[in-house]
C-alpha cells in the first residue's frame, strides 16, 4: 500500500462569535495518499476553508495532528516557531495552493508569476512558460493580471501551482467566480494536469459535479459541529 | 436637502458613510490630517501675523524719535524742563537707570508730560511710521511714548531719581524727549533737537524674518493640501465600487456629490475648530519667549499678543479643505460650465489638452525654473521660479521612483527582487501626493535649517566684529572728539594692552549711472586696531588692511558693491564735504541687518570740513578701568556725564532676540516635518494594508512571517529614503537659493552658502523611522487573516 502523503487525526477548531463557540471541525480524521483526490463538500461556514489552511500551516488548529509529506505537527506543540519554519518550507515546495481569486501578483506578468512562484520552490523557471503554454494561456504569458479575463487568471494560477511542482494541491472553489463553461474548461486543465503531475488534491467546492470527479468526498456539514 | 428628500438624503448620507464605519482608520486619518494642517497652518500664521504687529511696535519703539540736548554741551536740567514746557513746547523727560546687579534698565517718566505725546504720536520722530491696527484686531499698539506705568520697566519719575541716586552716574542718563516744533525756529537757541532711539534697530533683519515665515506658511499650506488631498483620495479609490452600486441602484452621481459635500463640510467642521484651537495654543507656546526677548530688547512690552480672531483661519482651512478635497467636483463644475461657453478653450486648459500628467512636463519646467532663479533681477520672479522647480520635481520625483524601479525589475532574474522593484514603482505613483509632500517638507527642513544655521554663525560672527570692543562711548555733541583721540593715544595703558579706535559716521556722495550723484552712509575710522583687523572680508586684495590704514584705499559694504557693482581693485570716486576722492576698493566687507551702501575710509582721508553726523569710540581697555577713562574724557569734554554702552549687554539682548526667533523657525519647521512624516505614516500603512493580500500571498507560497516582514521593510524603506534622497538636491538648491537670491534681492546682502551633511543624516534617520513605524504597524495585519483580496479586475491597469 501507498504511504499515504497526508494523515490528518483528531482534527478539532473553534472559532468565538459573538460570545458562542462555534465548532466547525470535531475530530476530523482524514488519509490521502499521492495522486488522490479528495472533494470537501459542505455549505458556506462548514470549515472548508478553516481546514485547508490548517492544511497548509495558516492557521492552528485547537486539538489533532496533520502529517504531511513526511512532517508531523501537532496541535499541542510548543515548537512554534519551528513548526512555522516547516510549515512555510512545505507551502514554498510540496504544497501548491489555488484560491477563488487573487493568486496572482497584480505588479507582475502573468509568467513573471509563475517563475516566481517557481523558484520559491526551487524550481527552475526555464519550464514557466511551457506550464503557461500547457494550460492554453502561452500566449498571454507578458500579460498583467488585470489585462486578461478571470479564467486565463485561473488558469496561470493552476500553471504556478504545477510549476512548482506540488506533493499536494489545495484548491478552495477554484472555479467559484467562474461562468459555467470557463469552469469547466479550468476544472478540466486542474484534475488533467493533477493526474499527469501525480500529485495530491484536494478541492474544496459547492459543486457536486465538480466533487464527482474527485475520487474521494468529504462532507464537512455532516461532520460538522 | 440639496434637493433631495430629507429621508433619502439621510438614508443616501448612511449609505455612503458606512465606508468610514468599516475602515474608522481611515476616518481618524482624515480627521488628524485636517486637524494637524490646520493647527500647523494656523499657528504659522498666529506666528506671522503677531510677529508682524510685534515688529511694527518694536519699530515704532525704536524709531528716531527726537530728543533735545543743550547747545553748549552741558547736562539737562529740571530747569531746562520747566523753560522749555513754560515755551509751550512738549517735551518729556526720559530717566534711564541701569539696575544695579540686574539685567535690564528701568525708566522713568512723567505721564502728565507724556500727555502731549500721545495726542500727537503719529507726528512724532522722523521716520515714525504710521500707527498700525494690529492685523487681527483693531485694538492699537500700545505707543512706547505713553507706556503703562506698571513698574516694569516703566516707572513714575521720582522712583527712577530715588533709584539713581544708588547708582554710579555713567548708568543714569537724562534725555528730553520732544516733539518738533512748527515752525523749527520755536525751539530756543540754547538748544538743538537730535535723534533719540530706545535700542538697536531690528530693521531689515526683522523683515527677513518675516519674509521666511511668510514664505513657511506658503509652504505649509501647500504640504498640507497634498497631504489632505492625497489621504481623501485615497478614501475615495475605495469608495468607487460603492458609488458605483448606487449608480446602479438608480442613484444620481450629483445626489452623491451633494452628500460627499455635507460629509466633508461636516468632517472639515469638527476638525478645522480643534485645529485652529491647537494652532493657536502651538503658537502661544512657541511664541512665549519671542515675545519676552522682544520686551527685553526694547525694554517696552512689544509682543503683541494673540489676537481672538478664529473666523480668518477657520474659514481659510474650511475652504482649502473643501477644494483639495472636492476638487475633482470643481473641475467637473468648471467643465460643464465650459461646455456651454461658444468657444472650447476653456475645456480644454481644464482638461489638460487631454494630455496625461505630465513626466515630461517636468524637465521644461525645471530648466525654466532653474534658469530664472539664477539669472531673475526681480523678488517675484525667484518665487515663481522656485514654484517652478519645486512643481518640477513634485511632478518628477514619482514618476523617477516608478521609472527607476521598473529599470531595476527589468534588469533582476530574480522574481521576488523583481516582484519588490515592481511594488516599488506601485507604491510611487499611488503614494504620488504624501511622498511629494514629505519630498517637500524634507527640502523646507534642510533648506531652513541649513540658512538658519549659516545666519547664526554669520550674524554672530558678524555682531562679534562689529562689537568687538568692550564699551562704545558717544562723543557729546560740541566736544571735540580728536582731542579725545589724542588723549587716548597718549594713554601708555591703553597703547599697551588696550584697543580702540574713533568712529565717525556720516554720508558721502557717490556717482551714479543716471549721473546724478548718490548719497551713501560714511564710516570713517582710526586708527586701525586689532578691533578692526579681525573683520572677516568677502572678497580682499593683498593686505587690505595695511593699505587701509596707509590711506590707500577704501573698503565697501557687500551692499553697495552689488548696487553699483563694484569688485576688489576698481576705483571709487567719493565726495566728502567738498572734497573729492578717488581711491581704489581695497576689499569687500559684510554688513547684514540694513540695505544701504556704505564705504569704509580711513579717519585719516576725511576732509576737515567734514562734518559728521555721530562720533564715537570703540574701547577694548584691557587692564585700564573704563570707568577712569570716562571720568577722564569728561573732565576733558566737560560734560556732566558720557553715555558708555556696554557691548556685551547689547551683544547678548541681540542674541536672544535672534535666538528666540530662529528657535520659532526651527519650531515650525520641524512641526511640518513631523505633520508630512505621520502624513506618509498614516498613508503607507493605509496603503500596505490595501496590498496585506499579496503580502499573505508571499506566506501562502512559503516565505515565513518574518521573511514576509523584511520584504515589506524593504519596501517602504527603500520608497522613504529614495524620497529623501530626492529632498537632499532639492533643499541644497532651495537653501542656495534663499542665501545667494532671495536674501540679496530682498535686502541687499548675502550669506555664506553651507551644507550641513549631519543633519542630512537626522533626516535620514526620520525617514528610516518612518520606514520602519509602517512595517511594525503591518505587522499585525500579517497575523491574523488578510484583508478581502482585491481583485485584479479592480485594479484599473494601476499596477503597471
Amino acid at each position: 500500500m501507498t504511504e499515504p502523503l497526508l494523515k490528518v487525526r483528531g482534527l478539532c477548531k473553534h472559532f468565538a462569535s459573538a460570545g458562542q463557540t462555534v465548532n466547525v471541525l470535531s475530530g476530523l480524521e482524514l488519509t490521502l495518499a499521492p495522486g488522490e483526490s479528495l472533494a470537501l463538500m459542505g455549505r458556506s461556514g462548514s470549515g472548508k476553508s478553516t481546514l485547508l489552511n490548517i492544511l497548509c500551516g495558516l492557521e492552528r488548529p485547537d486539538a489533532g495532528s496533520v502529517g504531511i509529506a513526511g512532517e508531523h505537527f501537532a496541535a499541542d506543540s510548543n515548537a512554534n516557531g519551528q513548526n512555522q519554519q516547516r510549515w512555510a518550507m512545505l507551502r514554498r515546495q510540496r504544497i501548491g495552493v489555488v484560491f477563488q481569486e487573487a493568486n496572482l501578483m497584480p505588479a507582475l506578468s502573468l509568467l513573471d508569476n509563475v517563475r516566481l512562484r517557481a523558484r520559491l520552490a526551487g524550481q527552475r523557471d526555464k519550464h514557466c512558460g511551457d506550464w503557461l503554454t500547457r494550460l492554453g494561456i502561452g500566449e498571454l504569458a507578458q500579460r498583467y493580471p488585470d489585462q486578461v479575463s478571470g479564467g486565463q487568471r485561473q488558469r496561470a494560477a493552476l500553471a504556478m501551482v504545477f510549476a512548482m511542482r506540488p506533493s499536494l494541491i489545495l484548491a478552495d472553489e477554484p472555479t467559484g467566480s467562474l461562468d459555467a463553461r470557463t469552469a469547466l474548461e479550468v476544472a478540466d486543465e486542474l484534475f488533467h494536469q493533477q493526474a499527469a503531475s501525480g500529485c495530491a488534491l484536494i478541492l474544496a467546492t459547492h459543486d457536486s459535479a465538480l466533487a464527482a470527479r474527485c475520487g474521494q468526498r468529504l462532507d464537512l456539514a455532516q461532520l460538522g459541529a | 436637502m440639496f434637493l433631495l428628500p430629507a429621508s433619502q438624503f439621510l438614508n443616501l448620507f448612511s449609505a455612503l458613510f458606512s465606508h468610514y464605519r468599516r475602515h474608522p482608520l481611515q476616518l481618524l486619518a482624515l480627521a488628524l490630517m485636517i486637524m494637524l494642517s490646520t493647527m500647523l497652518w494656523t499657528g504659522v500664521n498666529y506666528l506671522t501675523t503677531q510677529a508682524r504687529a510685534s515688529l511694527g511696535q518694536s519699530e515704532q519703539a525704536v524709531a528716531a524719535r527726537s530728543q533735545l540736548e543743550r547747545v553748549d554741551g552741558q547736562a539737562l536740567t529740571v530747569a531746562d524742563f520747566v523753560t522749555l514746557r513754560r515755551a509751550g513746547l512738549c517735551v518729556m523727560p526720559w530717566l534711564e537707570v541701569e539696575r544695579p546687579g540686574q539685567a535690564g534698565r528701568l525708566v522713568g517718566i512723567d505721564p502728565l508730560a507724556a500727555g502731549c505725546f500721545a495726542q500727537t504720536a503719529p507726528a512724532v520722530g522722523n521716520n515714525s511710521p504710521e500707527p498700525e491696527e494690529s492685523p487681527a484686531t483693531s485694538k492699537k499698539p500700545e505707543p512706547a511714548w505713553a507706556p503703562a506705568l506698571n513698574g516694569e520697566p516703566f516707572v513714575d519719575i521720582s522712583e527712577a531719581a530715588a533709584l539713581a541716586q544708588n547708582v554710579a552716574p555713567r548708568n543714569v542718563s537724562l534725555s528730553l524727549l520732544i516733539v518738533p516744533p512748527e515752525p523749527a525756529s520755536a525751539l530756543p537757541a540754547d538748544y538743538r533737537m537730535k535723534g533719540f532711539s530706545l535700542g538697536p534697530d531690528t530693521g531689515e533683519l526683522g523683515d527677513s524674518f518675516l519674509l521666511n515665515l511668510d514664505a513657511l506658511g506658503f509652504l505649509v499650506l501647500l504640504i498640507t493640501a497634498l497631504l489632505l488631498r492625497s489621504v481623501y483620495q485615497l478614501g475615495m479609490a475605495q469608495r468607487r465600487d460603492s458609488f458605483a452600486l448606487l449608480h446602479r441602484f438608480g442613484v444620481i452621481p450629483s445626489a452623491i456629490n451633494r452628500v460627499l459635500l455635507v460629509e466633508i463640510l461636516l468632517l472639515a467642521l469638527l476638525s478645522v475648530v480643534p485645529g485652529v484651537w491647537l494652532g493657536r495654543l502651538l503658537a502661544g507656546t512657541v511664541s512665549g519667549g519671542f515675545g519676552q526677548a522682544l520686551d527685553s530688547l526694547f525694554d517696552t512690552p512689544l509682543y503683541a499678543g494673540q489676537s481672538e480672531n478664529w473666523l480668518t483661519p477657520t474659514v481659510t482651512m474650511m475652504a482649502i479643505v473643501l477644494v483639495v478635497c472636492l476638487a475633482q467636483n470643481v473641475r467637473a463644475l468648471l467643465l460643464r460650465m465650459a461646455a456651454g461657453l461658444p468657444f472650447a478653450l476653456p475645456a480644454k486648459l481644464l482638461t489638460g489638452f487631454g494630455l496625461r500628467p505630465w513626466p515630461w512636463l517636468a524637465l521644461p519646467l525645471a530648466a525654466v525654473g532653474l534658469a530664472m532663479a539664477l539669472l531673475a533681477q526681480s523678488l517675484p520672479l525667484v518665487f515663481f521660479a522656485v514654484a517652478l522647480v519645486f512643481a518640477a520635481t513634485g511632478i518628477a520625483a514619482p514618476f523617477a521612483i516608478a521609472a527607476l524601479s521598473a529599470s531595476l525589475a527589468r534588469k533582476t532574474r530574480e522574481p521576488l527582487a523583481r516582484w519588490r522593484h515592481t511594488e516599488l514603482g506601485v507604491m510611487a505613483r499611488r503614494l504620488a501626493l504624501p511622498l511629494v509632500a514629505l519630498q517637500f517638507a524634507l527640502a523646507m527642513v534642510l533648506a531652513v535649517q541649513a540658512l538658519v544655521t549659516v545666519f547664526e554663525a554669520t550674524f554672530d560672527e558678524w555682531l562679534g566684529q562689529r562689537l568687538a570692543a568692550d564699551y562704545f562711548i558717544e562723543v557729546p555733541a560740541g566736544a571735540s572728539a580728536n582731542a579725545a583721540a589724542q588723549w587716548l593715544a597718549a594713554q601708555p595703558e591703553l597703547a599697551q594692552r588696550g584697543d580702540w579706535h574713533q568712529v565717525v559716521r556720516g554720508v558721502a556722495q557717490v556717482p551714479s549711472a543716471d549721473s546724478q550723484a548718490k548719497t551713501v552712509d560714511l564710516f570713517a575710522l582710526g586708527p586701525v586696531s586689532p578691533l578692526l583687523t579681525m573683520w572677516s572680508l568677502q572678497a580682499a586684495g593683498d593686505q587690505p588692511w595695511q593699505g587701509f590704514a596707509a590711506g590707500e584705499g577704501v573698503m565697501v559694504n557687500e551692499q553697495l558693491a552689488r548696487r553699483y557693482p563694484l569688485a576688489v581693485g576698481d576705483s571709487l570716486a567719493l565726495t566728502l564735504a567738498d572734497t573729492r576722492l578717488e581711491l581704489p576698493v581695497l576689499a569687500i566687507y559684510a554688513d547684514y541687518g540694513r540695505p544701504a551702501g556704505e564705504v569704509l575710509i580711513n579717519l585719516d582721508l576725511l576732509p576737515a570740513g567734514y562734518v559728521p553726523e555721530f562720533e564715537s569710540f570703540s574701547i577694548s581697555p584691557g587692564a585700564s578701568d573704563i570707568e577712569l577713562i570716562t571720568d577722564d574724557l569728561q573732565r576733558l569734554w566737560q560734560v556732566d556725564s558720557v553715555r558708555v554702552r556696554d557691548n556685551k549687554r547689547i551683544r547678548e539682548l541681540a542674541d536672544a532676540v535672534f535666538d528666540q526667533t530662529f528657535l520659532l523657525t526651527r519650531a515650525m519647521t520641524f512641526v511640518t516635518l513631523v505633520l508630512a512624516a505621520v502624513a506618509l505614516l498614516i498613508m503607507g500603512w493605509v496603503f500596505f494594508s490595501t496590498r496585506a493580500w499579496y503580502f499573505r500571498l508571499l506566506q501562502v507560497w512559503g516565505l515565513t512571517r518574518r521573511q514576509v516582514l523584511a520584504q515589506l521593510g524593504r519596501l517602504a524603506l527603500t520608497l522613504t529614503l529614495s524620497i529623501t534622497l530626492l529632498a537632499l538636491p532639492l533643499g541644497v538648491w532651495l537653501t542656495w537659493v534663499l542665501v545667494h537670491r532671495i536674501n540679496p534681492l530682498a535686502f541687499g546682502w548675502s550669506l555664506p552658502m553651507a551644507i550641513y551633511p549631519g543633519f542630512w543624516l537626522q533626516l535620514g534617520v526620520v525617514s528610516v523611522l518612518v520606514g520602519l513605524s509602517i512595517t511594525l504597524l503591518m505587522r499585525s495585519q500579517l497575523g491574523g487573516s488578510g484583508p478581502k483580496p482585491v481583485s485584479a479586475a479592480s485594479l484599473q491597469g494601476d499596477e503597471r
